[in-house]
């Protein structure tokens, strides 16, 4: 049986241990609070985009757009797509990152399956330093977007592949992202963003029927113009702010599981612990006893 | 009538006004209770949603790019970067 003094040291680790768990539970549950405040106050503005683009979308103005340009059929097996792949800075949120990282690799055997070239654009030091372990080569990486992710970010991240895209030298544009559905129901997404599926072209007959009649100043043809960057933009900035507040839930999960699996643990030891405590006690009264005997005898 | 200001990170502005100055791409609209179903693209500048007549209370907002909506009796200013003043 193991000595009482290497348990009482291993059930001070264990407690340390839990302290920090703890801590760290209690932190991302606070931060998540926030986190998913953004989510919420995003919204109003996404839905606003949509609606009105929705609005304003009719198929022969969507010739005219090279942000609408949809994929021609006969050159599905030259496509270049842009990956853009969110992930976290920081670990200690269980499988997380390895969800998403799983989630983009799927994708990108399936694109380059079809023979499609991927060029990869990573937010977050977990997916970096996972690709380049893999040593695949990554087109663009950032790691300055923490927990509170603008709009500027946004910006700054698909900017580029919007240019890229409107000059024709980029086909498609999806982003992998964790959705943020509640704070245990985290699933990583893909979702295409160029070209853009017009919104509410699935329903349809309600878009149509329920468009006010405008006045429009310029046209309709230079708002849309105006909307459809923004509206992109929009939809990597929620990508962002979602993946962070997802990021959150899973750490406060991993950080509860890790402290209620550390409580489990020292209950335990502590039960060794008392054993032996007890079991030399009785064996110290037996060899006095048996002493004592011994020198009446 | 009911005014909403919207950033991209958050609704700035959500109640009733009345009187909406904006900066629109090609200058200043002012839009009043009554107003036609309008849309208009937003340029840079300030916007000023008044509360409570005589300009008492107004609220200003310094505002880049989006769009101008009134339906019915509903202004909605969707900004991409809105600054409270």
């Amino acid at each position: 049986m193991a000595k009482p003094r290497e348990l009482r040291r291993r059930i001070k680790s264990v407690q340390n241990t839990r302290k920090i768990t703890k801590t760290m539970e209690l932190v991302a549950t606070s931060k998540l609070k926030r986190a998913q405040d953004r989510v919420v106050a995003a919204r109003p503005y996404a839905a606003a985009l949509a609606e009105v683009i929705g609005d304003l979308y009719s198929p022969e103005l969507a010739e005219r757009f090279p942000l609408l340009r949809q994929p021609k059929d006969g050159t599905a097996g030259s496509r270049r797509v842009a990956l853009l792949l969110i992930t976290s800075n920081r670990g200690l949120c269980g499988a997380f990152n390895a969800n998403l990282i799983r989630e983009a690799r799927h994708r990108i055997d399936a694109l380059e399956g079809e023979g499609a070239t991927v060029a990869l654009h990573i937010v977050g030091k977990k997916g970096i330093a996972f690709f380049k372990f893999a040593k695949r080569p990554i087109a663009s990486q950032r790691t300055d977007i923490g927990d509170k992710p603008t709009a500027a970010h946004a910006t700054e991240l698909v900017g580029p592949l919007m240019a890229q895209f409107a000059a024709g030298s980029l086909d498609a544009v999806e982003v992998v992202f964790a959705q943020f559905r509640s704070a245990v129901s985290t699933p990583p997404t893909t979702l295409p963003v160029l070209p853009i599926a017009p919104p509410g072209a699935g329903e349809g007959e309600r878009g149509r029927a329920g468009a006010v009649n405008y006045i429009l100043k310029p046209s309709a043809e230079a708002i849309l113009e105006q909307l459809l960057p923004l509206y992109v933009r929009n939809q990597v900035y929620r990508a962002l702010v979602e993946t962070a507040a997802a990021f959150l839930g899973a750490q406060r999960t991993a950080m509860k599981n890790a402290t209620d699996n550390a409580g489990d643990i020292i209950e335990l030891l502590q039960r060794t612990y008392n054993r032996a405590r007890q079991a030399q006690i009785t064996q110290e009264i037996a060899e006095i006893v048996g002493g004592a005997e011994a020198l009446k005898g | 009538m009911h005014v909403t200001v919207i950033s991209p990170e958050r609704g700035v502005f959500d109640g009733a006004a009345d009187a909406v100055v904006a900066p629109a791409f090609d200058g200043q609209v002012g839009i009043l209770p009554g107003h036609a179903p309008f849309m208009t693209l937003l340029g840079k500048g300030v916007l000023t949603v008044q509360v409570g007549g005589g300009g008492s209370g107004s609220n200003r907002f310094e505002v880049a790019g989006g769009f101008l909506q009134v339906v019915g009796d509903a202004v909605r200013v969707v900004a991409d970067q809105v600054q409270t003043l």
